[in-house]
Protein backbone atom coordinates (compact mmCIF):
# COMPACT_ATOMS: atom_id res chain seq x y z
CA UNK A 1 0.00 0.00 0.00
CA UNK A 2 2.79 2.39 0.87
CA UNK A 3 4.67 1.59 -1.76
CA UNK A 4 1.53 1.99 -4.43
CA UNK A 5 1.27 5.81 -2.19
CA UNK A 6 5.07 6.37 -3.39
CA UNK A 7 4.79 5.52 -6.89
CA UNK A 8 1.43 7.65 -7.56
CA UNK A 9 3.34 10.55 -5.65
CA UNK A 10 6.30 9.50 -8.51
CA UNK A 11 3.90 10.05 -11.37
CA UNK A 12 2.25 13.10 -9.99
CA UNK A 13 6.37 14.22 -9.54
CA UNK A 14 6.77 13.94 -13.76
CA UNK A 15 3.83 16.07 -14.61
CA UNK A 16 4.60 18.53 -17.08
CA UNK A 17 8.39 17.79 -16.58
CA UNK A 18 11.16 17.53 -19.22
CA UNK A 19 11.01 13.42 -18.71
CA UNK A 20 7.02 13.59 -19.72
CA UNK A 21 8.28 15.54 -22.58
CA UNK A 22 11.13 13.75 -23.56
CA UNK A 23 8.85 10.64 -23.95
CA UNK A 24 5.95 12.21 -25.82
CA UNK A 25 8.49 13.98 -28.24
CA UNK A 26 10.62 10.78 -28.53
CA UNK A 27 7.66 8.11 -29.20
CA UNK A 28 6.69 10.90 -31.59
CA UNK A 29 9.73 11.88 -33.64
CA UNK A 30 10.63 8.69 -36.09
CA UNK A 31 6.60 8.66 -36.66
CA UNK A 32 6.41 11.83 -38.13
CA UNK A 33 9.87 11.46 -40.23
CA UNK A 34 8.32 8.41 -41.62
CA UNK A 35 4.74 10.36 -42.35
CA UNK A 36 7.19 13.13 -44.27
CA UNK A 37 9.11 9.75 -46.29
CA UNK A 38 6.21 7.96 -47.22
CA UNK A 39 3.98 11.20 -48.01
CA UNK A 40 7.19 12.82 -49.82
CA UNK A 41 8.76 9.63 -51.69
CA UNK A 42 5.59 7.02 -52.51
CA UNK A 43 7.46 5.92 -55.74
CA UNK A 44 10.20 4.21 -53.21
CA UNK A 45 7.59 3.45 -50.59
CA UNK A 46 4.19 2.17 -52.07
CA UNK A 47 6.01 -1.03 -53.99
CA UNK A 48 8.40 -1.55 -50.42
CA UNK A 49 5.03 -1.55 -48.77
CA UNK A 50 2.88 -3.78 -50.74
CA UNK A 51 3.00 -6.86 -49.60
CA UNK A 52 2.63 -6.83 -45.53
CA UNK A 53 2.69 -3.03 -45.10
CA UNK A 54 2.44 -3.04 -41.12
CA UNK A 55 5.32 -5.51 -40.63
CA UNK A 56 7.11 -3.32 -42.68
CA UNK A 57 6.18 -0.52 -41.74
CA UNK A 58 6.80 -1.23 -37.88
CA UNK A 59 10.06 -3.31 -38.97
CA UNK A 60 11.44 0.35 -39.93
CA UNK A 61 10.54 1.93 -37.04
CA UNK A 62 11.98 -0.65 -34.52
CA UNK A 63 15.22 -0.16 -37.09
CA UNK A 64 15.03 3.42 -36.47
CA UNK A 65 15.06 3.14 -32.96
CA UNK A 66 16.88 0.29 -31.08
CA UNK A 67 20.73 0.56 -32.41
CA UNK A 68 20.77 4.33 -30.34
CA UNK A 69 17.27 6.61 -30.41
CA UNK A 70 15.94 3.63 -27.76
CA UNK A 71 19.20 3.19 -25.22
CA UNK A 72 19.61 6.89 -25.50
CA UNK A 73 16.10 7.52 -24.44
CA UNK A 74 16.54 5.09 -21.83
CA UNK A 75 19.89 6.49 -20.22
CA UNK A 76 17.86 10.27 -20.58
CA UNK A 77 14.53 8.97 -18.63
CA UNK A 78 16.56 7.97 -15.69
CA UNK A 79 18.86 11.09 -15.26
CA UNK A 80 15.84 12.85 -15.65
CA UNK A 81 13.14 11.36 -13.36
CA UNK A 82 15.91 11.43 -10.75
CA UNK A 83 17.27 15.40 -11.36
CA UNK A 84 13.86 16.08 -10.44
CA UNK A 85 15.00 15.80 -7.03
CA UNK A 86 18.58 16.29 -7.36
CA UNK A 87 17.11 19.74 -9.49
CA UNK A 88 14.78 20.90 -6.84
CA UNK A 89 16.88 20.02 -3.74
CA UNK A 90 13.86 17.51 -2.52
CA UNK A 91 15.77 14.27 -1.88
CA UNK A 92 15.73 15.57 2.01
CA UNK A 93 12.39 16.11 2.12
CA UNK A 94 11.75 12.65 0.48
CA UNK A 95 13.58 11.46 3.12
CA UNK A 96 12.70 12.97 5.96
CA UNK A 97 9.08 11.49 4.77
CA UNK A 98 7.63 8.80 6.66
CA UNK A 99 8.89 5.91 3.77
CA UNK A 100 10.90 3.45 4.29
CA UNK A 101 13.55 3.38 2.08
CA UNK A 102 12.69 0.26 0.03
CA UNK A 103 9.27 2.25 -1.01
CA UNK A 104 11.74 5.34 -1.80
CA UNK A 105 14.02 3.76 -4.33
CA UNK A 106 11.47 1.05 -5.97
CA UNK A 107 8.95 3.66 -6.54
CA UNK A 108 10.92 5.92 -8.65
CA UNK A 109 12.60 3.21 -10.65
CA UNK A 110 8.88 2.25 -11.15
CA UNK A 111 8.09 5.72 -12.44
CA UNK A 112 11.05 5.07 -14.32
CA UNK A 113 9.57 2.20 -16.20
CA UNK A 114 6.05 3.11 -16.27
CA UNK A 115 7.93 6.54 -18.53
CA UNK A 116 9.23 3.75 -20.69
CA UNK A 117 5.88 1.59 -21.60
CA UNK A 118 4.45 5.04 -22.01
CA UNK A 119 6.55 6.02 -24.62
CA UNK A 120 6.04 2.41 -26.26
CA UNK A 121 2.55 2.82 -26.09
CA UNK A 122 2.78 6.47 -27.68
CA UNK A 123 5.40 5.19 -30.03
CA UNK A 124 3.05 2.20 -31.70
CA UNK A 125 0.03 4.72 -31.07
CA UNK A 126 1.79 7.01 -33.49
CA UNK A 127 3.19 4.95 -36.10
CA UNK A 128 -0.41 3.63 -36.34
CA UNK A 129 -1.71 7.14 -36.95
CA UNK A 130 1.14 8.04 -39.22
CA UNK A 131 0.59 4.98 -41.50
CA UNK A 132 -3.00 5.63 -41.86
CA UNK A 133 -2.08 9.31 -42.15
CA UNK A 134 -0.46 8.50 -45.07
CA UNK A 135 -3.28 6.31 -46.56
CA UNK A 136 -5.70 8.94 -46.03
CA UNK A 137 -3.67 11.64 -48.46
CA UNK A 138 -2.05 8.84 -50.99
CA UNK A 139 -4.60 6.30 -51.90
CA UNK A 140 -1.96 4.11 -53.08
CA UNK A 141 -0.78 2.59 -49.66
CA UNK A 142 -2.55 -0.40 -48.32
CA UNK A 143 -2.63 0.60 -44.76
CA UNK A 144 -6.40 0.16 -44.94
CA UNK A 145 -6.33 -2.75 -46.61
CA UNK A 146 -4.76 -4.46 -44.47
CA UNK A 147 -4.95 -5.59 -40.61
CA UNK A 148 -2.17 -4.73 -37.90
CA UNK A 149 -0.99 -8.23 -36.28
CA UNK A 150 -1.62 -6.91 -32.58
CA UNK A 151 -0.06 -10.07 -31.37
CA UNK A 152 3.44 -9.77 -33.08
CA UNK A 153 3.04 -6.03 -32.11
CA UNK A 154 3.04 -6.80 -28.43
CA UNK A 155 5.52 -9.35 -28.52
CA UNK A 156 7.78 -7.24 -30.31
CA UNK A 157 7.45 -4.43 -27.70
CA UNK A 158 7.83 -6.88 -24.81
CA UNK A 159 11.69 -8.31 -26.49
CA UNK A 160 12.39 -4.55 -26.85
CA UNK A 161 11.39 -3.43 -23.56
CA UNK A 162 13.09 -6.58 -21.77
CA UNK A 163 16.20 -5.62 -24.06
CA UNK A 164 16.89 -2.10 -22.00
CA UNK A 165 16.18 -3.61 -18.45
CA UNK A 166 19.95 -3.89 -17.70
CA UNK A 167 20.95 -0.28 -19.14
CA UNK A 168 17.91 1.11 -17.14
CA UNK A 169 19.08 -0.80 -13.80
CA UNK A 170 22.53 0.63 -14.30
CA UNK A 171 21.95 4.12 -15.71
CA UNK A 172 19.26 4.45 -12.82
CA UNK A 173 21.76 3.54 -10.29
CA UNK A 174 24.31 5.90 -11.61
CA UNK A 175 21.81 8.55 -11.67
CA UNK A 176 21.29 8.10 -8.14
CA UNK A 177 24.75 8.33 -7.47
CA UNK A 178 25.79 11.35 -9.32
CA UNK A 179 23.77 14.72 -8.45
CA UNK A 180 25.86 15.95 -11.30
CA UNK A 181 23.67 15.03 -15.02
CA UNK A 182 26.28 15.05 -16.87
CA UNK A 183 28.12 12.01 -15.59
CA UNK A 184 25.56 9.46 -15.85
CA UNK A 185 24.64 10.57 -19.79
CA UNK A 186 28.04 10.50 -20.72
CA UNK A 187 29.04 7.13 -19.16
CA UNK A 188 26.45 5.68 -20.61
CA UNK A 189 26.78 7.64 -23.98
CA UNK A 190 30.44 6.19 -24.08
CA UNK A 191 29.22 2.55 -22.75
CA UNK A 192 26.14 2.91 -25.83
CA UNK A 193 28.61 4.09 -28.36
CA UNK A 194 31.36 1.62 -27.18
CA UNK A 195 28.54 -1.04 -27.47
CA UNK A 196 27.92 -0.52 -31.20
CA UNK A 197 31.52 -0.57 -32.41
CA UNK A 198 31.99 -3.75 -30.90
CA UNK A 199 29.22 -5.56 -32.28
CA UNK A 200 30.60 -8.10 -34.03
CA UNK A 201 32.62 -9.45 -31.16
CA UNK A 202 31.53 -12.97 -30.42
CA UNK A 203 30.71 -12.08 -26.47
CA UNK A 204 28.81 -8.84 -27.67
CA UNK A 205 25.22 -10.80 -26.21
CA UNK A 206 27.20 -10.49 -22.82
CA UNK A 207 26.80 -6.51 -23.03
CA UNK A 208 23.67 -4.87 -21.96
CA UNK A 209 24.09 -1.95 -24.22
CA UNK A 210 23.98 -4.10 -27.22
CA UNK A 211 20.85 -5.86 -26.37
CA UNK A 212 17.87 -3.16 -28.22
CA UNK A 213 19.95 -4.20 -31.22
CA UNK A 214 20.49 -7.37 -30.90
CA UNK A 215 16.62 -7.91 -30.14
CA UNK A 216 15.79 -5.82 -33.28
CA UNK A 217 18.28 -8.24 -35.46
CA UNK A 218 16.39 -11.15 -33.76
CA UNK A 219 12.86 -9.81 -34.42
CA UNK A 220 14.02 -9.02 -38.34
CA UNK A 221 15.53 -12.70 -38.70
CA UNK A 222 12.07 -14.10 -37.22
CA UNK A 223 14.39 -15.95 -34.37
CA UNK A 224 12.12 -18.46 -32.96
CA UNK A 225 12.12 -18.28 -29.11
CA UNK A 226 10.38 -15.04 -27.24
CA UNK A 227 13.48 -14.64 -25.44
CA UNK A 228 17.04 -14.82 -26.68
CA UNK A 229 20.96 -14.87 -24.76
CA UNK A 230 21.19 -11.51 -24.59
CA UNK A 231 17.55 -10.90 -23.27
CA UNK A 232 18.18 -13.20 -20.67
CA UNK A 233 21.43 -11.65 -19.69
CA UNK A 234 19.39 -8.29 -19.58
CA UNK A 235 17.34 -9.31 -17.49
CA UNK A 236 20.36 -10.64 -15.62
CA UNK A 237 21.93 -7.28 -15.50
CA UNK A 238 18.68 -5.96 -14.50
CA UNK A 239 18.04 -8.10 -10.86
CA UNK A 240 21.93 -7.57 -10.36
CA UNK A 241 22.24 -3.56 -10.95
CA UNK A 242 18.86 -2.96 -9.25
CA UNK A 243 20.40 -5.30 -5.99
CA UNK A 244 23.48 -3.28 -5.90
CA UNK A 245 21.89 0.12 -6.64
CA UNK A 246 19.36 -0.28 -3.41
CA UNK A 247 22.15 -2.03 -1.09
CA UNK A 248 24.14 1.54 -2.16
CA UNK A 249 21.43 3.47 -1.31
CA UNK A 250 20.76 1.92 2.07
CA UNK A 251 24.12 1.90 3.24
CA UNK A 252 24.90 5.35 2.38
CA UNK A 253 26.42 8.05 5.01
CA UNK A 254 24.14 10.77 3.45
CA UNK A 255 21.35 10.88 2.45
CA UNK A 256 19.00 14.08 0.79
CA UNK B 1 9.15 14.65 34.61
CA UNK B 2 8.11 14.83 30.98
CA UNK B 3 9.46 12.93 28.33
CA UNK B 4 11.56 15.11 26.20
CA UNK B 5 10.62 15.40 22.55
CA UNK B 6 13.97 15.16 21.53
CA UNK B 7 17.36 13.76 23.68
CA UNK B 8 20.29 13.01 22.10
CA UNK B 9 22.88 11.71 24.33
CA UNK B 10 26.97 12.36 23.94
CA UNK B 11 25.90 13.08 20.07
CA UNK B 12 29.55 13.12 18.05
CA UNK B 13 29.67 13.26 14.69
CA UNK B 14 32.61 13.93 11.90
CA UNK B 15 32.09 14.04 8.17
CA UNK B 16 35.72 12.67 7.50
CA UNK B 17 37.73 10.14 9.52
CA UNK B 18 40.76 12.54 9.55
CA UNK B 19 38.83 15.88 9.84
CA UNK B 20 37.91 16.86 13.09
CA UNK B 21 34.83 16.55 14.90
CA UNK B 22 32.12 18.16 13.65
CA UNK B 23 29.41 17.49 16.79
CA UNK B 24 31.25 16.58 20.19
CA UNK B 25 29.10 15.71 22.77
CA UNK B 26 25.95 17.48 21.86
CA UNK B 27 22.53 16.39 24.34
CA UNK B 28 20.14 18.09 23.44
CA UNK B 29 16.80 17.99 25.15
CA UNK B 30 13.49 19.73 23.72
CA UNK B 31 10.09 19.60 26.16
CA UNK B 32 6.75 19.13 25.06
CA UNK B 33 5.46 22.18 23.84
CA UNK B 34 8.63 24.52 23.60
CA UNK B 35 9.79 26.65 21.30
CA UNK B 36 13.80 25.78 21.26
CA UNK B 37 15.71 27.88 19.50
CA UNK B 38 18.78 26.36 18.85
CA UNK B 39 21.60 29.22 18.14
CA UNK B 40 25.34 29.06 16.55
CA UNK B 41 27.06 31.17 13.87
CA UNK B 42 27.30 29.68 10.48
CA UNK B 43 29.28 26.02 10.95
CA UNK B 44 28.69 25.44 14.39
CA UNK B 45 26.93 22.07 13.75
CA UNK B 46 23.26 23.00 13.59
CA UNK B 47 22.39 21.81 10.07
CA UNK B 48 24.83 18.75 11.07
CA UNK B 49 22.25 18.11 14.04
CA UNK B 50 19.29 18.31 12.50
CA UNK B 51 20.14 16.47 9.56
CA UNK B 52 20.75 13.55 12.31
CA UNK B 53 17.52 14.09 13.98
CA UNK B 54 16.09 13.33 10.46
CA UNK B 55 17.43 10.64 9.70
CA UNK B 56 19.37 12.16 6.57
CA UNK B 57 22.86 11.37 7.97
CA UNK B 58 23.69 8.21 9.66
CA UNK B 59 24.62 8.25 13.28
CA UNK B 60 27.85 7.57 14.34
CA UNK B 61 27.75 7.47 17.93
CA UNK B 62 25.35 8.29 20.87
CA UNK B 63 21.98 8.21 20.85
CA UNK B 64 18.93 9.61 19.34
CA UNK B 65 15.56 9.59 20.95
CA UNK B 66 12.57 11.33 19.74
CA UNK B 67 9.05 10.63 21.26
CA UNK B 68 11.07 8.73 23.24
CA UNK B 69 11.73 6.01 21.33
CA UNK B 70 15.19 5.72 18.97
CA UNK B 71 15.46 6.91 16.16
CA UNK B 72 17.15 4.27 14.04
CA UNK B 73 14.72 1.82 15.12
CA UNK B 74 11.15 3.58 14.50
CA UNK B 75 12.26 5.79 11.97
CA UNK B 76 9.16 5.93 9.84
CA UNK B 77 6.38 5.72 13.18
CA UNK B 78 8.84 8.90 14.25
CA UNK B 79 8.63 10.49 10.83
CA UNK B 80 4.65 10.42 10.83
CA UNK B 81 4.69 12.81 13.61
CA UNK B 82 6.98 15.58 12.62
CA UNK B 83 7.49 17.92 10.42
CA UNK B 84 10.83 19.69 9.23
CA UNK B 85 12.14 22.36 6.71
CA UNK B 86 15.93 22.02 6.17
CA UNK B 87 17.96 24.94 4.64
CA UNK B 88 16.41 25.78 1.94
CA UNK B 89 12.86 25.37 0.05
CA UNK B 90 12.71 21.83 -1.22
CA UNK B 91 9.63 21.91 -3.56
CA UNK B 92 9.14 20.57 -7.00
CA UNK B 93 9.29 23.75 -8.90
CA UNK B 94 7.39 22.25 -11.96
CA UNK B 95 4.35 21.47 -9.99
CA UNK B 96 1.80 24.38 -8.71
CA UNK B 97 1.56 25.12 -4.47
CA UNK B 98 -1.61 22.47 -4.49
CA UNK B 99 -0.09 19.52 -6.61
CA UNK B 100 3.71 19.92 -4.27
CA UNK B 101 1.03 19.53 -1.36
CA UNK B 102 -0.68 16.82 -2.84
CA UNK B 103 2.25 14.48 -2.95
CA UNK B 104 2.96 15.00 0.96
CA UNK B 105 -0.50 14.52 1.60
CA UNK B 106 -0.65 11.21 0.10
CA UNK B 107 2.37 9.77 1.79
CA UNK B 108 1.43 11.28 4.81
CA UNK B 109 -2.48 10.02 4.17
CA UNK B 110 -4.16 13.56 5.14
CA UNK B 111 -7.51 14.09 4.56
CA UNK B 112 -8.09 16.36 0.87
CA UNK B 113 -9.75 19.44 2.80
CA UNK B 114 -5.75 19.54 4.79
CA UNK B 115 -4.25 21.40 1.36
CA UNK B 116 -6.47 24.31 1.63
CA UNK B 117 -6.07 24.35 5.49
CA UNK B 118 -2.21 24.70 5.21
CA UNK B 119 -2.75 26.95 2.57
CA UNK B 120 -4.64 29.44 4.73
CA UNK B 121 -2.78 29.06 7.77
CA UNK B 122 0.43 30.09 5.36
CA UNK B 123 -1.47 32.53 3.46
CA UNK B 124 -1.14 31.13 -0.12
CA UNK B 125 -4.71 30.28 -0.72
CA UNK B 126 -4.75 32.35 -3.72
CA UNK B 127 -1.88 31.08 -5.97
CA UNK B 128 -3.86 28.98 -8.14
CA UNK B 129 -2.29 27.62 -11.66
CA UNK B 130 0.74 29.65 -10.72
CA UNK B 131 4.06 26.85 -10.70
CA UNK B 132 6.48 26.67 -7.35
CA UNK B 133 9.43 28.63 -9.55
CA UNK B 134 7.30 31.67 -9.83
CA UNK B 135 6.92 32.36 -6.47
CA UNK B 136 9.19 34.47 -4.97
CA UNK B 137 11.56 33.19 -2.04
CA UNK B 138 8.96 34.01 0.98
CA UNK B 139 6.37 32.39 -0.80
CA UNK B 140 8.21 29.50 -1.11
CA UNK B 141 9.47 29.47 2.40
CA UNK B 142 5.76 29.59 3.10
CA UNK B 143 4.55 26.55 1.06
CA UNK B 144 7.67 25.01 2.60
CA UNK B 145 6.61 25.21 5.90
CA UNK B 146 2.57 24.43 4.50
CA UNK B 147 4.26 20.77 3.50
CA UNK B 148 5.50 20.53 6.79
CA UNK B 149 2.22 21.22 8.80
CA UNK B 150 -0.10 18.90 6.46
CA UNK B 151 -0.39 15.92 8.77
CA UNK B 152 -0.78 17.99 12.22
CA UNK B 153 2.87 17.57 13.34
CA UNK B 154 3.41 17.05 17.37
CA UNK B 155 6.78 18.32 16.37
CA UNK B 156 8.23 20.68 13.49
CA UNK B 157 11.98 20.78 12.75
CA UNK B 158 13.13 24.38 10.90
CA UNK B 159 16.39 24.80 10.04
CA UNK B 160 17.11 28.84 9.23
CA UNK B 161 13.40 29.47 8.39
CA UNK B 162 13.55 33.24 8.28
CA UNK B 163 17.02 32.59 6.07
CA UNK B 164 16.91 35.03 3.02
CA UNK B 165 13.55 36.41 3.78
CA UNK B 166 13.17 40.31 3.79
CA UNK B 167 12.07 42.02 6.90
CA UNK B 168 8.29 41.37 6.41
CA UNK B 169 8.52 37.51 5.81
CA UNK B 170 10.81 37.25 9.00
CA UNK B 171 8.10 39.01 10.62
CA UNK B 172 5.08 36.94 9.19
CA UNK B 173 7.29 33.58 10.01
CA UNK B 174 8.06 34.43 13.61
CA UNK B 175 4.11 34.92 13.99
CA UNK B 176 3.45 31.91 12.33
CA UNK B 177 5.84 30.02 14.51
CA UNK B 178 4.36 31.21 17.64
CA UNK B 179 0.86 30.73 16.47
CA UNK B 180 1.61 27.36 15.68
CA UNK B 181 2.82 26.84 19.30
CA UNK B 182 -0.03 28.27 20.81
CA UNK B 183 -2.78 26.94 18.88
CA UNK B 184 -1.51 23.44 18.34
CA UNK B 185 0.68 23.00 21.25
CA UNK B 186 2.83 22.02 18.48
CA UNK B 187 6.49 21.87 19.93
CA UNK B 188 9.34 23.85 17.34
CA UNK B 189 12.80 23.17 17.30
CA UNK B 190 14.07 26.33 15.24
CA UNK B 191 17.39 26.99 14.26
CA UNK B 192 19.16 30.67 13.74
CA UNK B 193 22.21 32.26 13.68
CA UNK B 194 19.95 35.34 14.15
CA UNK B 195 20.15 36.18 17.78
CA UNK B 196 17.48 38.45 18.35
CA UNK B 197 15.47 36.87 15.79
CA UNK B 198 15.24 33.46 18.42
CA UNK B 199 15.49 36.11 21.56
CA UNK B 200 11.93 36.83 20.38
CA UNK B 201 9.93 33.44 19.64
CA UNK B 202 11.59 30.94 21.77
CA UNK B 203 10.92 29.49 25.14
CA UNK B 204 14.01 27.68 25.31
CA UNK B 205 17.54 27.84 23.92
CA UNK B 206 20.42 25.73 23.10
CA UNK B 207 24.22 27.50 22.05
CA UNK B 208 26.09 25.36 19.87
CA UNK B 209 29.39 26.46 18.81
CA UNK B 210 32.44 24.40 17.15
CA UNK B 211 30.42 21.43 17.49
CA UNK B 212 29.85 21.85 20.82
CA UNK B 213 26.57 22.58 23.04
CA UNK B 214 27.77 25.54 25.26
CA UNK B 215 24.44 26.42 26.97
CA UNK B 216 20.64 24.82 27.20
CA UNK B 217 18.31 25.99 29.08
CA UNK B 218 15.00 28.53 29.50
CA UNK B 219 14.66 31.59 27.97
CA UNK B 220 14.68 33.16 31.50
CA UNK B 221 18.03 31.42 32.48
CA UNK B 222 19.43 33.07 29.79
CA UNK B 223 17.80 36.44 30.28
CA UNK B 224 18.98 35.86 34.12
CA UNK B 225 22.73 35.49 33.14
CA UNK B 226 21.79 39.06 30.83
CA UNK B 227 21.45 41.16 34.14
CA UNK B 228 23.97 39.41 36.14
CA UNK B 229 26.08 40.59 32.98
CA UNK B 230 24.87 44.51 32.91
CA UNK B 231 27.22 47.09 33.72
CA UNK B 232 27.22 50.59 34.31
CA UNK B 233 28.77 53.13 32.54
CA UNK B 234 30.43 56.63 33.95
CA UNK B 235 31.26 59.58 31.82
CA UNK B 236 32.95 62.46 33.86
CA UNK B 237 35.30 65.52 33.28
CA UNK B 238 38.59 63.02 35.45
CA UNK B 239 38.20 59.64 34.71
CA UNK B 240 41.35 58.25 36.20
CA UNK B 241 40.11 60.45 39.77
CA UNK B 242 36.94 59.15 39.81
CA UNK B 243 37.98 55.91 39.36
CA UNK B 244 40.68 56.01 42.42
CA UNK B 245 37.84 57.28 44.00
CA UNK B 246 35.40 54.78 43.67
CA UNK B 247 37.82 51.59 43.60
CA UNK B 248 37.87 51.33 47.58
CA UNK B 249 33.81 50.51 47.30
CA UNK B 250 33.20 48.71 43.58
CA UNK B 251 35.44 47.08 41.29
CA UNK B 252 35.82 48.90 38.31
CA UNK B 253 37.68 49.60 35.34
CA UNK B 254 38.55 51.93 32.39
CA UNK B 255 37.76 51.88 28.95
CA UNK B 256 38.07 54.64 26.51
CA UNK B 257 37.61 56.78 29.17
CA UNK B 258 34.76 55.99 30.48
CA UNK B 259 34.48 53.76 33.75
CA UNK B 260 32.69 50.55 33.62
CA UNK B 261 31.68 49.06 37.33
CA UNK B 262 29.28 46.01 37.36
CA UNK B 263 25.44 46.89 38.32
CA UNK B 264 23.57 45.88 41.12
CA UNK B 265 20.92 48.03 41.35
CA UNK B 266 19.41 51.71 41.56
CA UNK B 267 20.31 52.47 44.31
CA UNK B 268 24.13 52.05 43.62
CA UNK B 269 23.66 54.11 40.68
CA UNK B 270 22.71 56.91 43.17
CA UNK B 271 25.43 56.67 45.42
CA UNK B 272 27.69 56.73 42.63
CA UNK B 273 26.57 59.89 41.49
CA UNK B 274 26.54 61.80 45.09
CA UNK B 275 29.78 60.01 45.65
CA UNK B 276 31.75 61.78 42.30
CA UNK B 277 29.62 65.08 42.21
CA UNK B 278 30.65 65.80 46.49
CA UNK B 279 34.27 64.90 45.89
CA UNK B 280 34.32 67.78 43.04
CA UNK B 281 33.93 65.57 39.71
CA UNK B 282 31.83 66.54 37.03
CA UNK B 283 29.54 63.85 36.12
CA UNK B 284 28.60 64.06 32.21
CA UNK B 285 26.44 60.90 31.80
CA UNK B 286 25.22 58.21 34.27
CA UNK B 287 24.02 54.79 32.55
CA UNK B 288 23.67 50.85 32.78
CA UNK B 289 24.38 49.30 29.88
CA UNK B 290 22.40 45.42 29.31
CA UNK B 291 24.30 42.62 27.60
CA UNK B 292 22.39 42.00 25.22
CA UNK B 293 22.15 38.08 23.74
CA UNK B 294 24.81 39.03 21.35
CA UNK B 295 27.36 40.12 23.41
CA UNK B 296 26.03 37.30 25.70
CA UNK B 297 26.63 35.03 22.79
CA UNK B 298 30.42 36.65 22.38
CA UNK B 299 30.62 36.03 26.20
CA UNK B 300 30.21 32.17 26.16
CA UNK B 301 31.49 31.47 22.80
CA UNK B 302 34.72 33.38 23.61
CA UNK B 303 34.96 31.67 27.38
CA UNK B 304 34.88 28.68 25.50
CA UNK B 305 38.14 29.28 22.84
Amino acid sequence: MTFLIAARTELIKTRRSSAFWLSVLGAAFMPVIFFLMYTLKPKSFIPALAEDPWTGHFLRGWQSLAPFLLPMFVILSCSLITQIEYKNNTWKQVFASPQSIGAIFFSKFLAIHIMILFCFLLFNFFMIISALAVNVINKGYSFTHHAIDWLTLVKWSFKTYVSVLGICALQYWLSLRFKNFIVPIAIGLALLIASLALLQWEHIYKIPYAAPILTFMSIRNKSGELLQNHEWNAIGYFVCFTALAFLDLLNRKERG
Amino acid sequence: MEIPVIETKKLDFSYSQTGGKTLDNVNLQVLPGSIYGFLGPNGAGKTTTLRLLLGLLKNQSGSILLFGRELSHHRVDILKRLGSLIEQPSLYLHLTAKENLEIYRLIYKCEKSRIAEVLEIVGLENTGRKKAKQFSLGMKQRLSIAIALLHKPDLLILDEPTNGLDPNGIIETRELIKKLNKAYHTTILVSSHILSEVEKMATHVGIIHKGRLLFQGAMQELQQMKTHKAVLEVETNNPESAMSLLSAQFEGQLADGKLLLPYKDRMQVAVINRLLVENGIDVYALHTKQSDLEQLFIDITSNDQ
